[in-house]
């Protein structure tokens, strides 16, 4: 199947800035987008009769005219037909749930549950009763992770997380052995009510009633067991890691591999100023007052870093909308519940997350959570996919336990601007989705003129949710070494089994003929995030690479027409 | 007692200081109390307010001017709800999910329309001198409260960070204003304007009913803020031209609205006196407001403990100590330049078509590339 990656497009449209006004910022010259039919699937529900050519996702990249004309991709929905169903935790059985079940037969759609009088955290331990109920079940592959117990006991040897799959296994079988009882008890239980219908003797009754009593309190207890082991066997199996991608680099950050380097290390023929000095002489920044105000690790941008930022804000989003990403503006507060299914800790130690007090809100670290919310407990047509959204957020972070030289000014700070790719698709199709981002990625960064090395992290770095994750390290000749500025990772479906992101893999032919019983089993997508721009990353970058002796600074090209044709940033004269 | 002195005067002296030292701490301790209690009264004392400032309720706000008219609709008109779902612009449903009510996505143009209005509002202010300013969304709690903003009351408007003594600001007047807290600012740099991009944070306790649907009142909102630090003298000058400059940008971007003079009862301790602009909004059938702008005079800077020495070039060249003036406390002013969800309810509702399709006011089209307008798709 031939993936029109957006890459492989060359827009036929000229790139034209009309510089009509100081400041002007021109997207795209020309909006124009197809309209783009969903088809509404779901199993009780009639098909629409007609749905657009662009079914399939091969085809959905390659044929949006809009893209020839520097337009941008953009998904019609009233309402949400984008969404099929909402599959409620709470939803009585319906009929697509034995699908469901036949699809991964050991994965436990549980109902949602009270949240806990303690937090919520589905990491810590209570001492007395065991683990904490969560309000949230990831949908687990339990029977997979029996089968494949060995590969994935090495995996979470070589990602050095405190997970164990041997007790995952042993719960596991555990809980299917009770489970086992269950059903035979109730069986029987039944048996002895349907024995006492109808006509039957008096010391038979009671003798019914007797065994009926008997297995009801034998049933209870079982049932009992049967909770705790299961909150058991979720509290370890939420921990497991994703999997990794067989040509994931093995060990600590070291061992990362470098896929490619762009560009070359600037000469320079003055001593080069890190991005500290340069942004206060010039007055771009105030992390002093900041430090008052809110804390360390906290600034202000001044003058034209602000025009900077902005810029950065405006060009990246501009061009992924270009390549057909379509843009959001996303909540920075989520419920606590988000941020873990996103396969974040709100509430450990040395958290990331900042919580607001009295809720369970928290501030996103990252667009990624609001973004993987959107579509949280959804079923996605197949036609829609893949998902290309490019979202804009402000991302707070405690850095908690990032503590040395690496944490000084732009580096390592509380609050930043982000603009981040997000993508939804079908399992088959995530790592070539995951080598368009990085491409993408790679493409935005040259056009800024940044010399950087593209890195396959290994699997102690990885991270939980990840599979796969290619970071993008920019060289900071100010601070005389490479820093991240980009992070692009392949979660497959570990996000989705927890934000319960589903869809329906079927040919148009079987969609139309809509054969009941013959369509395929619901399954989980595949999730995957890239940074587009990190907005402190690249004003260091900037700033440090493209200085002048007199401490100045030149725009990137790129960014000029959006800063009304701003070539620099100069010293002013006091 | 020093120097020499007969044992039987000293034990005299000793017991005098004794009984001396005793009555001290007693009235120092009273003093402490009765002081805390003068601050914690005075500090609820509010802002002086202006000679013209109408007294009364909200209903009592004085109208300043009218600029444009209602526009007439050959059609039906519908509101920025009905428009902007129609056109996929918005989602509230999974912002309830995910984050709670009165949280919203913004998508597809409506992001673009967001990102027009910062851009083209700081480039409007940058070019009438405003300085450009990003600023921390999260500030220590005290800052806020120097602002004169409750972060702790009942019906706080300030969502707190918990196991810290953080907020999340309500508006970017609280960090631009603690940016010079504490300062001494030097006479030759008054007036500092500043512009101010942030997302601000409102809880909106206590808000409630129809006003509160959509994006009319939300938690979260991206908006430009202008801030002045003057003199006193300057003042009600610098009040006149941020109000003159909100009705400039309304007026280019096409907007019917109405400038009040909030009366006594609407004006929020700080305020000396504040106009707001009241946009007419057809789908909401009525006005809302979308802009503040108030003169804070010496209020804030009392509690931020914002000064300057007001001398005259001579003066300072001279540096003769002694005949220094001395150090007063400037005055502060805060406007709204750009609170962008009302601004695109408004832009949703006036420029709507009988299609249901939005025509985008000129000024933004190039911070658009040059996109017209936002259109219905056929499906």
């Amino acid at each position: 199947m031939a993936i029109g990656m957006g890459l492989g497009i060359k827009q036929a449209a000229t790139n034209a800035f009309f510089p009509l006004s100081p400041l002007h910022l021109p997207f795209f010259l020309r909006h124009s987008f197809l309209p783009f039919r969903l088809h509404v699937l779901a199993t009780d529900i009639p098909r629409s009769s007609a749905f657009s050519s662009f079914g399939t996702s091969s085809v959905n990249i390659m044929s949006w005219p809009c893209l020839l004309r520097n337009g941008y991709g953009r998904v019609q929905m009233s309402g949400r037909q984008d969404i099929i169903a909402i599959s409620s935790w709470n939803a009585a059985p319906c009929k697509s749930r034995s699908v469901v079940a036949a699809a991964s037969a050991e994965t436990l759609v549980t109902k949602k549950e009270r949240p806990s009088a303690g937090n919520s955290s589905a990491i810590e331990k209570k001492d007395s009763d065991g683990p904490d109920r969560t309000s949230w079940r990831p949908s687990i592959d339990f029977k997979w992770i029996r089968d494949n117990k060995d590969a994935m006991a090495a995996n979470v040897i070589n990602r050095k997380t405190a997970a164990d799959v041997e007790k995952v296994v042993q719960l596991y079988e555990q809980s299917c052995h009770l489970r086992g009882e269950v059903d035979k008890l109730r069986a029987e239980r039944n048996a002895v009510a349907n024995a006492m219908k109808g006509k039957v003797e008096a010391s038979k009754r009671e003798e019914l009633i007797e065994q009926g009593k008997q297995l009801k309190e034998r049933l209870a207890g079982l049932e009992e067991q049967l909770t705790k082991i299961s909150e058991l066997l979720y509290f370890e199996g939420q921990r497991i890691p994703n999997t990794t991608h067989p040509s994931v680099p093995i060990g600590p950050e070291e061992n990362a591999v470098v896929r490619k380097q762009v560009g070359v290390k600037r000469e320079f023929t003055f001593p080069v100023k890190d991005h500290m000095e340069l942004g206060l002489a010039l007055d771009l920044f105030d992390f002093e007052a900041a430090a008052e105000v809110s804390g360390n690790k906290f600034y202000y941008l001044k003058n034209e870093a602000v025009l900077l930022e902005l810029a950065l804000i405006n060009w990246s989003v501009a061009q992924l909308t270009r390549k057909g990403f379509v843009p959001l503006s996303t909540p920075d507060i989520v419920r606590s519940n988000v941020v873990e299914k996103c396969g974040f800790q709100p509430r450990g130690q040395n958290t990331q997350i900042y919580s607001i007090e009295g809720t369970d809100l928290c501030l996103a670290g990252t667009a990624e959570i609001p973004v993987g919310g959107l579509y949280m407990d959804q079923i996605v047509s197949n036609s829609v996919l893949p998902l290309k959204l490019v979202a804009f957020s402000h991302c707070f972070r405690t850095e908690a336990g990032a503590a040395g030289s690496a944490t000084r000014g732009l580096y390592r700070v509380h609050q930043f601007s982000k603009v981040e790719m997000f993508i939804i698709c079908c399992p088959e199709h995530s790592e070539a989705f995951h080598e368009e981002l990085i491409s993408i990625e790679e493409e935005l960064f040259d056009s800024l003129g940044l010399h950087f090395k593209i890195l396959d992290m290994a699997t102690e770095d990885l991270g939980a949710p990840a599979h796969r994750k290619f970071d993008i390290e920019a060289w900071m000749p100010g601070l005389d070494r490479y820093g991240e500025i980009s992070s692009a990772s392949n979660c497959t479906d570990y996000q989705s089994r927890r934000l319960n992101i589903r869809y329906r893999p079927v040919s148009e032919a079987l969609a139309v003929k809509k054969v009941k019983g013959s369509l395929p089993p619901l399954q989980f997508v595949h999730t995957l995030n890239a940074t587009a721009c990190a907005v402190p990353r690249m004003i260091i970058s900037i700033l440090e690479n493209y200085q002048q002796e007199d401490g100045s600074i030149i725009i990137p090209e790129v960014l000029q027409p959006y800063m009304g044709g701003l070539g620099f940033i100069r010293a002013r004269k006091l | 007692m020093k120097g020499k002195v007969e044992a039987s005067k000293r034990e005299e002296l000793i017991e005098q200081g004794k009984q001396l030292k005793e009555r001290l701490a007693g009235l120092e301790e009273q003093l402490t109390k009765i002081s805390e209690l003068l601050y914690f009264e005075g500090q609820r004392i509010p802002n002086t307010t202006h000679p013209s400032v109408p007294i009364g309720p909200e209903e009592n706000a004085v109208v300043r001017k009218q600029v444009g008219v209602k526009r007439e609709f050959t059609f039906p008109v519908k509101d920025h709800m009905e428009l902007g779902l129609a056109l996929d612009l918005f989602d509230f449903e999974a912002a309830a999910e995910v984050s709670g009510n009165k949280f919203y996505y913004l998508k597809n143009e409506a992001v673009l329309l967001e990102l027009a209005l910062i851009n083209w509002s700081v480039a409007q202010l940058t070019r009438k001198g405003f300085v450009p300013l990003s600023t921390p969304d999260i500030v220590r709690s005290n800052v806020v409260e120097k602002c004169g903003f409750q972060p702790r009351g009942q019906n706080t408007q300030i969502y707190s960070i918990e196991g810290t003594d953080l907020c999340l600001a309500g508006t970017a007047e609280i960090p631009v204003g603690g940016l010079y807290m504490d300062q001494i600012v030097s006479n030759s740099v008054l007036p500092l304007k500043l512009v101010a991009f942030s997302h601000c944070f409102r809880t909106e306790a206590g808000a409630a009913g129809s006003a509160t649907r959509g994006l009319y009142r939300v938690h979260q909102f991206s908006k430009v803020e202008m801030f002045i630090i003057c003199c006193p003298e300057h003042s009600e000058a610098f009040h006149e031209e941020l109000i003159s400059i909100e009705e400039e940008l309304f007026d280019s971007l096409g907007l019917h609205f109405k400038i009040l003079d909030m009366a006594t009862e609407d004006l929020g301790a700080p305020a000396h006196r504040k106009f707001d602009i009241e946009a007419w909004m057809p789908g909401l059938d009525r006005y809302g407001e979308i802009s503040s702008a108030s003169n804070c005079t010496d209020y804030q800077s009392r509690r931020l403990n914002i000064r300057y020495r007001p001398v005259s070039e001579a003066l300072a060249v001279k540096k003769v100590k002694g005949s220094l003036p001395p150090l007063q406390f400037v005055h502060t002013l805060n406007a709204t330049a750009c609170a962008v969800p009302r601004m695109i309810i408004s832009i949703l509702e006036n420029y709507q078509q009988e299609d249901g399709s939005i025509i985008i006011p000129e000024v933004l089209q190039p911070y658009m590339g040059g996109l017209g307008f936002i259109r219905a798709r056929k499906l």
